[in-house]
């Protein structure tokens, strides 16, 4: 099953190209045959048993049965449980409005910090930073934004402290900042050490020893996005020698 | 990022296009043929006027900009075409209660002006990764007094054909999306016309992957 | 019962006709609305027609006025066509500079006038490089009920061939132009093009002579223009969801019977007006 979509990894899609999902015809008798079910991610549409494409790009897929569209993406769409970096732009009652660079604000609400309650309200200004995740994000609502996890815990995510940079890059770039054995990132770490947080809807935070140093990191991780393997170990070698 | 199309049996004049070449659009291409040449951004989705609000798709919004002066009669019923053509390809649903505008510069025209103007928006969608059902592109097809068909006519070859036809052809089904014609011709030219089209989209259409994949060809 | 069904689900509500090959309205798919015209309604213009295609109401007025020829054609006249859709026809147009589709609407009036070659441009220059008449062609919607453009060009058309142009002489003393308002000839018509609109329903069902409502449902449009030598002047189509070239074949076979039904409905007319007078 799907082995024309399986043979299409890895390569590059457009959009209106089309798949079938029919089972196929033979069925093995000594297999149990378990009732598949592709699971389409972002850039893929099913369409009665046909499966099409609606970005242009890469096709990945994760075993078992997982595919999506790998593609290079400026505007960010909220998607639910996705962590960005988004700006605290309005503090009404007891809610934030908080900026993330889709097509709409999405709320905050003041008792989803963690330790907080009605009494004890954290402590969010306006133009603040923060790092939060979505818990609502679909095209018919608002997207909402809290800042613990399902237990309660902060686990990382709140208002960011002083200092450090925001700025932002391509969506590939944050995601594969973000992906589990990301070479980007193992490639500065080694040269430079810093503190970076990394938002899905493209925003990074940095903060390192000095502001040069700070500095030299945003231009590094700005420019690497256009840029090969051996493009960018050279750019970071030689950055490393002419910083220290 | 130039890349360069020649000519075979259906002649376009050499195509070719550059596609994120502002910073800061969410899409942005530009798209040449022959000396023909325009700027297209996107952007989007993004936040919508409330009195252009539609609650159940985005409000798309195409700008066509000349090269001097204010839009005028002309640019409006181009940026109707366009707009059309694209809200047909888009799928708009995906994204409601947003807005998507397409700006549309001409840095030069020498002819088929509207099938450029059409191709650099499919590219510059494609480029702001805003989700369609299928691509299109603009042919122009130009019949001149011996009744020879022109593709992709110059400017001089328009100014003394005796009638003009653009088409937008979609990549799925190699059908007409779109029409506008000037002059008078008979129908069985007219068929004429849209076949060649179509097998002149072709060419388009493979060009419209090779750039692709180009651009992807660092994260294969 | 079916009232609220039409206002809750309005496309359903069509496709249930449509599926019966009729329309809410009790016209087949490939029927027009009765088209009626009147001729030299208004009686200040140098020309006039009243159009009504069903509840769709255009009226064309004809002004001709002498100007200077322009540099680059010193041996033509000039027509300057434009459509309005005033707030007063439909609650869709809202007071203001004309909106998109009255840009595109005259654009496309334009076009049918510089395709088809209704008026040889020359027939309106009195003398080169000196004076010629230009013609504005005012169209001007009075009740929206879909299929406007169609509508239009039965307006303009039929006003173009009710225009009186005075006599005008140039005299030898004073070299000033001298109008004789008692003398005046009708316009040389060298063709008479005739448009039929038609809307896309979910990809596949082509209707003719679209209502405001069936516009609005709509996938697609298309307008195509044909003279009284079957050949086509222009093929309108903005976008919208494709259509193969079998349908469109379709729409040019019905265009052209369309194009000998107002031609027949506009000589008619005429020669009723004449035997009144």
């Amino acid at each position: 099953m799907f082995s024309g979509l399986k043979d299409k990894v890895g390569e590059v899609l457009l959009p209106g190209d089309e798949f079938s999902l029919e089972t196929e015809d033979t069925i093995s008798l000594t297999e149990r045959v378990k009732p598949e079910k592709v699971v389409c991610g972002p850039g893929l549409r099913r369409s009665g048993d046909r499966l099409l494409v609606c970005k242009s790009g890469v096709l990945r897929h994760k075993q078992p049965n997982m595919f999506w569209m790998d593609s290079q993406q400026r505007r960010y769409v909220p998607a639910k449980g996705e962590t960005v970096i988004g700006i605290v732009t309005v503090k009404s009652g007891d809610v934030f409005k908080v900026d993330f660079g889709g097509s709409e604000q999405a709320s905050l609400s003041y008792l989803a910090f963690e330790g907080a309650t009605k009494r004890n309200r954290p402590n969010v200004q306006v133009g603040d930073l923060v790092f939060s995740q979505f818990v609502v994000a679909n095209r018919d609502m608002e997207p909402e934004l809290v800042c613990v996890d399902s237990s309660g815990r902060a686990n990382g995510m709140g208002v960011f402290g002083a200092g450090g940079l925001l700025f932002t890059v391509s969506l590939g770039l944050a995601r594969r900042l973000l992906s589990p054995h990301s070479e980007v990132l193992s490639d500065l770490q080694t040269l430079f050490p810093c503190e970076l947080v990394v938002g899905m809807n493209g925003r990074l935070w940095v903060r390192s020893s000095s502001v040069q140093q700070t500095l030299v990191i945003t231009n590094l991780l700005q420019s690497c996005d256009t840029m090969t393997a051996p493009q960018r170990q050279e750019l970071f070698r030689r950055a490393a020698q002419g910083a220290l | 990022m130039m890349e360069v199309c020649g000519s075979s049996n259906v002649t376009l004049r050499e195509f070719g296009s550059e596609q994120s070449l502002l910073s800061r659009p969410d899409g942005s291409a530009s798209f040449i043929q022959g000396n023909t040449s325009v700027l297209a951004a996107a952007y989007g989705p993004a936040e919508v006027k409330v009195s252009k609000e539609i609650y159940d798709r985005a409000t798309l919004e195409v700008l066509i900009q000349p090269k001097v002066g204010l839009p005028g009669v002309r640019e409006r019923a181009q940026e109707q075409c366009v707009r059309e053509t694209c809200e047909a390809s888009l799928l708009l649903s995906l994204h409601p209660r947003s807005s998507l505008t397409l700006i549309l510069q001409l840095i030069h025209d020498d002819g088929s002006l509207l099938s450029c103007f059409l191709n650099a928006a499919c590219v510059a969608l494609m480029d702001a990764g805003l989700p369609m059902s299928r691509l299109f592109c603009g042919v122009t097809c130009a019949i001149d007094a011996d009744g020879q068909i022109i593709t992709d006519p110059t400017a001089a070859q328009e100014k003394e054909s005796r009638a003009l036809m653009t088409f937008a052809i979609d990549a799925t089904e190699r059908r007409v999306m779109m029409s506008s014609t000037r002059g008078s011709f008979s129908v069985h030219e007219l068929q004429q016309c849209i076949a060649v089209s179509q097998k002149a989209s072709e060419k388009i259409f493979q060009f419209y992957r090779d750039s692709v994949r180009r651009r992807y060809s660092k994260t294969l | 019962m079916a009232a609220g069904f039409k206002v809750a689900e309005p496309l359903e509500y069509h496709r249930s006709f449509l599926k019966e090959n009729c329309r809410p309205d009790g016209r087949e798919l490939s029927e027009f609305r009765t088209t009626t015209l009147n001729i030299g309604s208004i009686t200040t213009a140098d020309g006039s027609a009243l159009v009504k295609v069903g509840n769709t109401t255009v009226i064309c007025g004809i002004k001709a006025e002498l100007t200077n020829p322009i540099v680059e054609a010193p041996g033509k006249g000039y027509i300057v066509p434009n459509v309005d859709l005033p707030p007063l026809c439909s609650s869709r147009f809202r007071p203001g500079p004309p909106a998109e589709q009255a840009q595109a609407a005259s654009q496309f009036i334009a076009d049918v006038i510089e395709s088809s070659e209704v008026i040889q441009t020359e027939d309106l220059c009195i003398e080169r490089g000196k004076l010629c008449w230009v013609l504005y062609c005012d169209m001007m919607c009075l009740d929206y009920d879909g299929n406007v453009l169609d509508a239009c060009i039965i307006a303009l058309l039929a006003a173009l061939k009710n225009t009186q142009l005075p006599e005008v002489t140039i005299s030898t003393e004073t070299s000033k132009p001298e109008v004789n308002l008692e003398k005046r000839r009708g316009l040389h018509i060298h063709k008479h093009p005739v448009s039929a609109s038609f809307c896309v329903f979910d990809d596949s069902i082509l209707i003719v002579d679209p209502t405001a409502e069936e516009e609005s449902l709509s996938t697609a449009h298309l307008t195509v223009v044909t003279d009284d030598e079957d050949r086509l002047c222009v093929v309108h189509k903005p976008g919208g969801t494709s259509l193969s070239g079998e349908k469109l074949q379709e729409c040019i076979s019905r265009a052209t019977a369309r194009q000998r039904e107002i031609q027949k409905l506009i000589d008619k007319v005429i020669h009723s007006v004449k035997t009144a007078q």
